[in-house]
């Protein structure tokens, strides 16, 4: 918000202030931080930030009390204001005799003021208050429209000219739009309103919206002869969901929606009334009308020594202090003592009302530099951690070990065009049919929360290939939302997940060329193996053939813990997911319901035996739709004895091996934990093993063996 | 018996010598032929001795000797030679390029934000916090409502919110704070209490080179008995130097949030320049890195705690502008981009 030093000026000292640099310094440390600075000496106009519980400061009068109060100087009223009320009136008719006020919604309407002028020309505003409206942005317009602006810039509140010979009976009734009235308001624009609005209406119609903009047919033109002034106040909500609903912002709804002092009412309107005589002439009407909805109350606090003491951390600032800096604010002091200061509260303070209040107002005026500082004491060990976060940072720890880059991604989706190709998995994963859709989101078609990480990623994916990366690894750690789950528990909606992509030349290396550098499957599988092996021994995984339209068919495995929760889905990406993205190579993707990982054991000392192994490998010939876990599950129902591992060392399609056969080789070890082992025992349970796997998986043994 | 037995020998060894060894069989062989003790040559040239005339065996004897230490001689140069050519086909045959790129398994890396996150947990840590987590989907109760924002305010218009169903009583809204953390914490915990909340918070704005739409806060709340202004400046102090790595002055001015009162943004002397202004920190020599301010006895009541027996101070931080500035990246949106070429660079950090 733009303010003048020179208009400042009239209010406070500015230069014993220090000028503008002395001015911009104390709003900096009043709170209002100076944003820029235009111009030099009395003509810089400074750029400030006013927060939005301050409307009082939206104003010059305003600006002027902080920086009077910051720096211990005077702040008066202007010489050349109106004044009292009565000045400047001329003879002739009563207002009240003029036109008259009716309030019918006396608690969104406190306060109604209006005076009338009569016998205006169409000269313009006086120059100096045309000149300091220029110097801040605000463009003059006519003397009376330039009026109100002057004062609404000058003391904060916003005012309104009605021609008054347009208004239908020459009154003015405020009351709530009527459902479907139309309004067209100074920007030309005919709007529809609706009760929730408040409007200022003639005997006949709308004829202003209140708290936001005047109405055209009513407004003031060159033709105008008489005027009606409105200073009003507003309920803030009412203007705030009007504004926002018509998507009209305005100077005025700026400060009404914040919050008006309806005790600058009168003060105002004389104001107005004296800026439009001394240019364009015309009559004051006496008196003026004073219409009241619902009372105001006056506010009153107190701040007690011990307070401030215990907010500020110092035992250094005392009463005295925190009375004059309130009363250097406008607060007015009430009884007093050492330990304690009533006050009431301005009535163009609404962001004050309880002791708190009082004490940021005492230690902005003292200064936060001024503030000491120390850690506060150690009360009790700290340092618990969310156990599911422990679970997540482990996860990364390890991915980004294992070479992926952690990649993070927005959660806007289209549930149907994104995700759809994920609905199995989405099911299987436990996400509701519903997605979470945003009423106002960033991009119509992305209106959904996403209910899995893996196009995120697919698509970050998808950009490094094109920027030519030959290799891609990225992981995500992150939320998935649902609809299924309880309004009044908002954590029920949202899951946690953790997926990775990998793609390309993962393993590259001179040695090693070609399709052996590239990512697989086992890649994919041995990595999720890996993230989960601190909470499940990978060999208590089971591993399932999966089919999903997001992934390859035949090339995809949901995977489930021991106890037959799902963990995660792991698998090669579907070609129509990877033409969405024009990703000509292969990527493989997994996805890990962090939620859903089990509570790691404890690790225990296990005794483990001191005799030497002994290794046996058999290979054979077994049809290739006889599953590794098959075999292994063979293997092991033979209940070899010492048996302490096997596991598949080589497979080996093509020349040599039928047609729909495989040549796998597997390695038997065998050790005792009370002996050393007999080669000839070993052979027996070896062959024991090669019967057992001839004669459940009909597989075959080379004559030679 | 050879007329010149000494000499023949001498000449099929010379011979035979001449013509090297070429494995170490061969050697052995040669060895063997003329030295072997049971059959060698050179020995059965002195076994002999005894066919040799008395009187020639002086000379005989001496000849001998020397044609053994010819042969000796030479079977030792041999060993020798033989040696030298097996040590260079072994260097040979172990010989690497050691230019050639090694198997490096490719370190991945934290992502930036991840990687500020933790900094700043650590520290927190550190100083007896605990870490605290609250839902990104939440209801305008705990967003607003509970932390002291009326219905209509205006301090919600700085904080653009994504709603999911503005109609309901309480819509449920994306998080546009870590705030809401408080709330839940100190209903669920109560007082006294000390926690941090990082998280990811959504604001419904246009999105460009220094604004984001989804991004990172941390927040802090301490509720214990008699935490004053002092103490919120005290941590912050901690905070940046623990964070910069060197005192770091810092400094409050009056704010409003409407759930602390009162309330200070909280600025970092620039580190970059120690103040003296630069790009980073626009020439204003100051950092501003957070809200804070002493907790709103109205959000302590609604959390069940008394003002009266408790105060308590909050904050809470951008960590994705803080990536921003110590990492000097120049565009926000690189963080949600997923690229590689970025990512990677902050592998060391981690």
């Amino acid at each position: 918000m733009k303010f003048s030093l020179e208009w400042l000026s009239e209010f406070v000292d500015t230069a014993a202030a220090g000028g503008p640099e002395g001015v911009h310094a104390l709003l900096d440390r009043a709170g209002f931080p100076v944003e820029s600075t235009e111009g030099e000496g009395a003509s810089t106009i400074l750029d400030v930030e006013i927060t939005p519980n301050r409307p009082d400061v939206m104003s010059h009068r305003g600006v002027a009390r902080e920086i009077a109060a910051m720096a211990s100087l005077p702040f008066s009223s202007p010489p050349g204001h109106a004044g009292g009320k009565g000045q400047g009136e001329g003879g002739g008719a009563h207002v009240t005799e003029l036109t008259s006020i009716t309030i019918e919604v006396p608690r969104l309407c406190k306060r109604f003021g209006a005076r009338v002028v009569s016998g205006i020309s169409s000269a313009q505003a006086p120059a100096r208050a045309r000149a300091r409206l220029s110097a801040i942005g605000s463009k003059p317009i006519s003397a009376a429209v330039d009026a109100t602006n002057y004062v609404l810039w000058e003391t904060g509140q916003p005012l309104h000219a009605f021609d008054l010979d347009k208004l239908a009976g020459r009154r003015i009734v405020v009351r709530k739009a009527r459902k479907g009235e139309k309004l067209v308001l100074l920007d030309g624009v005919e709007y529809t309103l609706e009760p929730a609005d408040i409007v200022v209406a003639d005997a006949e119609r709308a004829v202003s919206l209140a708290g936001v903009m005047g109405g055209l047919d009513t407004s003031v033109t060159a033709s105008t002869k008489n005027i009606l002034l409105e200073a009003a106040w507003w309920d803030p909500p009412s203007i705030r969901r009007t504004s926002r609903r018509l998507g009209l912002h305005t100077d005025a709804s700026h400060r009404f929606e914040r919050g008006a002092d309806p005790e600058a009412i009168p003060d105002a309107l004389d104001r107005a009334a004296a800026i439009v005589i001394e240019s364009a002439g015309g009559a004051l009407a006496p008196g003026w009308i004073d219409a009241r909805g619902a009372a105001w109350k006056v506010r009153r606090a107190a701040l007690r020594l011990s307070r401030l003491r215990l907010l500020a951390g110092t035992e250094e600032i005392d009463i005295e202090f925190a009375a004059s800096a309130l009363e250097r604010l406008g607060f007015v002091l009430g009884k007093k003592s050492r330990t304690r200061v009533a006050v009431t509260i301005p009535s163009w303070r609404p962001d004050c009302s309880i002791e708190d209040d009082l004490v940021e107002e005492a230690l902005r005026v003292y200064g936060y530099d001024r503030l000491p500082s120390h850690l506060p004491p150690a009360t009790r060990p700290g340092g618990h951690l969310e156990p599911l976060r422990v679970v997540e940072e482990r996860l990364a720890d390890s991915a980004a070990a294992a070479g992926l880059f952690e990649s993070m991604s927005a959660p806007f989706v289209n549930r149907k065009t994104d995700e759809g190709a994920y609905a199995a998995w989405l099911a299987e994963a436990g996400s509701g049919p519903e997605p979470i859709t945003l009423s106002n989101p960033l991009d119509d078609s992305k209106p959904d929360l996403r209910s899995t990480l893996l196009p995120g990623l697919l698509d970050a994916a998808a950009r490094n290939v094109h920027h030519g990366q030959r290799e891609v690894a990225l992981f995500e750690v992150g939320r998935v939302f649902d609809r299924a789950g309880d309004p009044d528990e908002p954590a029920s909606f949202e899951s946690r997940r953790f997926a990775f992509a990998i793609s390309g030349e993962t393993r590259t290396h001179w040695s090693s060329s070609g399709a052996k550098g590239r990512a697989d499957f086992f890649d994919a599988k041995g990595l999720t193996e890996s993230l989960l092996s601190p909470w499940v021994d990978p060999a208590e995984l089971a591993w399932s053939p999966f089919s999903c339209d997001a992934f390859g068919s035949g090339a995809a495995a949901l995977v489930k813990s021991a106890s037959g929760h799902t963990l995660a889905v792991v698998g090669l990406v579907s070609r129509a997911e990877r033409e969405k993205r024009k990703l000509d190579e292969d990527v493989f993707a997994s996805e890990i319901r962090v939620d859903a990982i089990p509570a790691a054991r404890p690790a225990r000392f296990e005794a483990f035996s001191s005799f030497p192994p002994i290794e046996a490998d058999l290979s054979f010939g077994n049809d290739k739709k006889t599953s590794w876990s098959r075999i292994r599950e063979t293997v092991l129902a033979a209940k070899p004895s010492d048996l302490e591992s096997v596991r598949v060392v080589d497979r080996y399609e093509g020349a040599g091996v039928g047609e729909g056969r495989v040549k796998t080789t597997i390695r038997l070890v065998f050790r005792s934990s009370g002996r050393t082992l007999e080669q000839d025992e070993v052979n027996r349970e070896v062959r024991r093993v090669a019967d057992e796997l001839v004669a459940r998986l009909g597989v075959t043994f080379a004559a030679s063996s | 018996m050879p007329d010149d037995p000494i000499g023949s020998v001498l000449a099929a060894f010379r011979e035979e010598a001449g013509r090297g060894v070429g494995s170490r069989a061969e050697f052995e062989r040669l060895k063997g032929k003329y030295l072997g003790r049971e059959k060698g040559l050179v020995p059965g040239l002195f076994a002999g001795i005894r066919d040799v005339p008395a009187g020639e065996r002086g000379a005989f004897g001496s000849r001998a000797n020397a044609a053994k230490q010819e042969v000796e001689g030479a079977i030792a140069r041999l060993a020798e030679e033989l040696q030298r050519r097996e040590v260079e086909s072994r260097r040979a045959a172990q010989a690497v390029d050691v230019t050639l790129p090694g198997r490096f398994a490719r370190r991945g890396s934290l992502h930036p934000v991840t990687i500020v996150r933790r900094r700043v947990e650590q520290i927190f840590l550190r100083m007896g916090y605990s870490i605290a987590d609250g839902p990104e989907l939440d209801n305008d109760r705990h967003n607003f409502e509970l932390l002291n924002f009326p219905p209509e305010h205006p301090a919600r218009d700085s904080q653009d919110t994504f709603f999911v169903d503005r109609k309901a009583k309480s819509p449920l809204l994306l998080r546009t704070h870590t705030s809401p953390v408080q709330i839940r914490e100190l209903t669920r915990r109560g007082a006294p209490l000390r926690i941090i909340a990082p998280g990811r918070v959504y604001r419904n704005e246009s999105v460009d080179a220094t604004h984001a739409a989804v991004f990172h806060q941390v927040e802090a709340l301490v509720v214990e008995r008699g935490i004053s202004m002092a103490d919120l400046k005290g941590t912050f102090e901690e905070f940046f130097a623990a964070f910069f790595g060197r005192p770091t002055k810092v400094r409050f001015i009056p704010t409003f949030f409407p759930f602390v009162e009162p309330g200070a943004d909280v600025a970092a002397q620039c580190p970059f320049c120690s103040g003296a202004g630069c790009p980073k920190c626009k020439h204003s020599g100051w950092l501003e890195l957070a809200g804070s301010g002493t907790v709103h006895p109205n959000v302590l009541k609604a959390c069940g705690v008394d003002p009266e027996e408790y105060t308590g101070f909050a904050f809470g931080m951008g960590l994705d502008r803080v990536a921003l500035l110590l990492y000097e990246f120049p565009d926000l949106r690189l963080l949600l981009d997923g690229d590689e070429r970025f990512l990677s660079q902050f592998a060391r950090e981690a």
